[in-house]
């Protein structure tokens, strides 16, 4: 490759990556998630968190965040305590891939200024860069490994950004040991340099070099008999100690190349008429290059917003509770996120995920749904079965903040699922409690009158709802009201002002009258605390508080197929 | 006396100090906890489908089952929630069958041998009052207290009821063998008004300030709680209010104290 394309390529990448790292970074003082984030500016995010990491950064607070670095972000102590494969894994491939970076891609600036005999070709480093790439593959094959054991039920979401980082990683590594592997066994790269080196690419003349460079540095020359003659051998060694010893070793330590090479030999003549050290080079290099330009847009992005998170832990409590902080906070954990699924596997509520068929429980997926609310996509035409899973799954989080305190990357996930509790009441996608009481009970029951077709209840609906459902259960009912008498949400009811509409006694005429889609938008039904006093007193023995909430659930799913699907509450 | 512990979702995350008071004292009393993979106990999906919660909470039972373990949680609703399932699951054979295929998708079973205590009874009759009594070095005398029992340990009786649902004195019994005095207060067996607090705040609120100033007037200087949602449902209501304000102590604390462990222990 030409130096100057060489050198236009990387520039034009770097100047990509830098134009998309201003866009994501911006992208943390600008998505608004939660109704407290809609309140503050971005201009105001970033004067904040400005005074903030200036204040914290001068002060004494400087050790907590020294100590944040080390401890959170370089040793990943977080993932340490919750995983311990997969954090091996991690340090597989945070080292050897830095290491690889610094040594390897910039060894002009970095390994031969520091190391000045510095030869790519020369021990150790034909070793190293094997060694640092294969501690790459193991680390990533430990964490997929660590991912595939802990796996729930449901994939996490990764996404094209993951995978994009992915296939790229795969192909830089795959390409350099490849071409590591070409550039050993190629008797024409073997030419090129006696050429330059000795003047010459005559085989008879070079016969002595070709047998050593055949027996001990694994060249595949297509035209030599075997056996080598070790007297040949020996007597190429003495041409090879002037011309190619100063910067070749053997390529034997190069443990994960040199047997691929021996693997190539018997393909060298062909892969060298094809010219394959050159686009394997080229590969390489532009897998490289795009990584280095997409690093903004692929999962590789989390190398950054990773640590400004775990930094941000770091942070004393009060900088972080403005909200101005807050709103930065939430937008950024939806790139800092890695989608390890951790959160997944310790949810609370991921047996009731599975058992709906719901991903959208999951903590990795109401990450993702609720960046895609942030930005409006969720709210589309044509996202409505999306957006409704997300808001199921948004209010049948129980907060009990497993999925914070496993976080890798020390999200507090409690405080985004509350701010998107909050953008998806403000969307119309209210909690049911909300959205059924949006509306009296005996509009509900004329949208279901009207569409006649859902009044329609299957048998497999009625086994989900026994109680509503049979007349023996409730039919007993002689009205006494004692039911009513004793229930606490009547009496304060009246007390408070916020009446209810209907008592428990008459939801159980309504049941008896066979008019219970009456009953299902009452609010009586859903203000019930079910404190079992009507049940434990009712005279008749009738389920009544088991009733209430049966009565909820099937609101839900019969409301629910005659509602508008956003709701104003 | 051994038990898989359930905490629920509530207290490792808003009331760590319920759990580290049970704890210590638990240990204290030789009741050996373990600890169990477990999952949300189904409350928050009564409001959503039957079926549903009770896979949550057959869940549950199926992980203590396999332990050889009974269950013991400290938390009324997580109570309540899993003893509910039970009685659906034993009396609806259709649900049951459901509920079993789903189990058997994640390769658990439940065959109806766990057993689901609350810490209440645990005190007062596994572990005795006599026990209880000699264990207490530092008598809390003076300190009036009101039980607050919570809904879903007394009702429904043939479902939930550790005690007589009209007129319980369990709840009394052990605060008295720690040398506080329980009061009288005609609210102790109303709702906290936690569970309706999503539906309708201000009814909420009502109900809960309605029986703060109960327990005020009956002389109680503390609220004596068993389960994290009125726990926090008290604190919660009074957090930043101008009213006559009440202590809230967990019974856990209210024990732990009695028996001379050292405050930081309970976390206090």
């Amino acid at each position: 490759m030409s130096s100057t394309l060489f050198q236009t390529l990387l520039y034009a990448s770097l100047t990509l990556c830098g134009l998309g790292l201003l866009w994501r970074v911006s992208a943390w003082f600008r998505v608004r998630i939660g109704p407290d984030a809609q309140e503050v500016t971005p201009s105001q995010r970033v004067a904040t968190l400005i005074r903030g990491a200036a204040s914290a950064l001068f002060g004494r607070q400087l050790f907590r965040f020294l100590g944040a670095f080390f401890l959170d972000v370089l040793f990943l102590r977080r993932l340490y305590a919750n995983e311990k494969l997969r954090w091996l894994g991690h340090l597989l491939i945070v080292v050897g891939f830095t290491v690889l970076v610094l040594m390897h891609a910039l060894a002009p600036v970095v390994t031969a200024k520091l190391f000045p005999g510095y030869q790519p070709t020369l021990a150790p480093y034909l070793f190293l860069r094997d060694f640092l790439g294969a501690m790459v593959i193991v680390g990533v094959a430990m964490v997929h490994y660590g991912r595939w054991r802990r796996r729930n039920g449901f994939s996490t979401t990764r996404g094209p950004a993951n995978a994009a980082f992915m296939v790229l990683l795969t192909i830089v590594l795959a390409s350099g040991f490849l071409l590591e592997a070409c550039k050993i066994a190629s008797p024409r790269a073997f030419y090129r340099m006696t050429e330059e080196y000795i003047g010459s690419t005559d085989p008879e003349q070079l016969k002595p070099l070709r047998a050593l460079w055949a027996s001990e540095f694994g060249v595949a020359f297509g035209d030599l008999r075997e056996p080598i003659d070790p007297m040949l051998v020996e007597q190429g060694r003495e041409l090879h100690r002037n011309a190619c010893a100063p910067c070749h070793a053997q390529p034997a330590s190069a443990f994960v190349s040199y047997p691929v090479a021996q693997a190539l030999a018997p393909v060298m003549g062909f892969l060298d008429r094809s010219g394959a050290d050159a686009w394997l080079l080229y590969l390489h290099l532009f897998a490289c290059f795009i990584g280095l330009a997409s690093l903004p847009f692929t999962g590789f992005f989390h190398v950054l917003a990773a640590p400004v998170g775990l930094l941000l832990n770091a942070a004393p409590q009060n900088l972080v509770l403005s909200a101005s902080n807050r709103a930065s906070q939430r937008a950024l954990a939806l790139d800092a996120c890695v989608r390890c699924g951790i959160c997944d596997v310790r949810c609370s509520v991921a047996p009731l995920s599975r058992y709906l068929g719901n991903p959208g429980l999951l903590p990795s997926h109401k990450l993702i749904a609720t960046g895609a609310l942030a930005n409006g996509q969720l709210l589309r035409t044509g996202h409505e079965y999306d957006a409704l899973r997300a808001a199921d799954g948004a209010f049948l989080c129980t907060d009990c903040g497993r999925c914070t305190s496993a976080c890798p990357v020390g999200l507090d996930l409690e405080d985004l699922w509350d701010a998107e509790r909050g953008d998806l009441a403000a969307a119309g996608l209210a909690r049911p409690a909300q959205w059924v009481q949006a509306r009296p009970a005996f509009t509900w029951a004329e949208s279901l009158e009207i569409d006649s077709a859902k009044r329609v209840i299957s048998d497999a609906d009625v086994s989900r709802v026994p109680l509503s459902a049979d007349r023996s259960v409730f039919s007993r009912c002689v009205q006494c009201q004692t039911c009513t008498n004793v229930c606490p949400v009547v009496a304060h009811s009246i007390d408070s002002g916020h009446g209810v509409d209907l008592t428990p006694q008459k939801v159980m005429n309504l049941l008896r009258l066979g008019l219970r889609d009456l009953t299902l938008g009452s609010r009586m039904v859903w203000d019930c605390a079910s404190c079992y006093q009507c049940q434990e007193s009712c005279p008749e023995g009738i389920r009544v508080a088991d009733i209430m909430l049966e009565l909820r659930g099937l609101a839900v799913q019969r409301l629910g197929s005659v509602r508008s699907w956003r709701q104003p509450s | 006396m051994k038990y898989a512990l359930f905490l629920g979702c509530k207290i490792p995350s808003r009331l760590p100090a319920y759990e580290t008071s049970l704890r210590a004292v638990l240990g204290h009393l030789g009741v050996t906890l373990v600890d169990l993979d477990f999952n949300c106990c189904g409350y928050p999906a009564r409001n959503y489908s039957r079926d549903a919660f009770v896979v949550a909470a057959a869940h549950n039972l199926a992980l203590a089952e396999r332990a050889g373990l009974d269950l013991l949680t400290p938390c009324t609703c997580c109570f309540g929630t899993l003893r509910h399932a039970i009685r659906f699951l034993d009396e609806d054979v259709e649900l049951r069958a459901r509920v079993s295929q789903a189990l058997a998708a994640e390769g658990l079973a439940w065959s109806g041998k766990t057993e689901v205590e609350h810490l209440l009874p645990v005190l007062a009759r596994t572990v005795g009052i006599d026990t209880l009594a000699a264990a207490v070095r530092a008598p809390r005398t003076g300190l009036r207290a009101a039980a607050q029992y919570g809904c879903h340990a007394l009702r429904p009786s043939d479902v939930t009821g550790i005690d007589n649902p009209a007129a319980p004195t369990m709840f009394e019994t052990l605060i008295s063998v720690t040398g506080a005095t329980p009061v009288d207060w005609h609210m102790r067996l109303d709702c906290c008004g936690d569970p309706l607090h999503e539906a309708n705040a201000p009814l909420s609120e009502h109900m809960t300030r309605a029986k703060i100033a109960d327990a005020l007037e009956s002389g109680a200087e503390v609220i004596c709680t068993a389960c994290p949602h009125c726990h926090l449902r008290f604190d919660a209501v009074q957090a930043g209010s101008t009213d006559p304000a009440i202590r809230t102590l967990l019974y856990t604390q209210l024990l732990g104290l009695a028996m001379g462990l050292p405050a930081k222990s309970l976390g206090l």
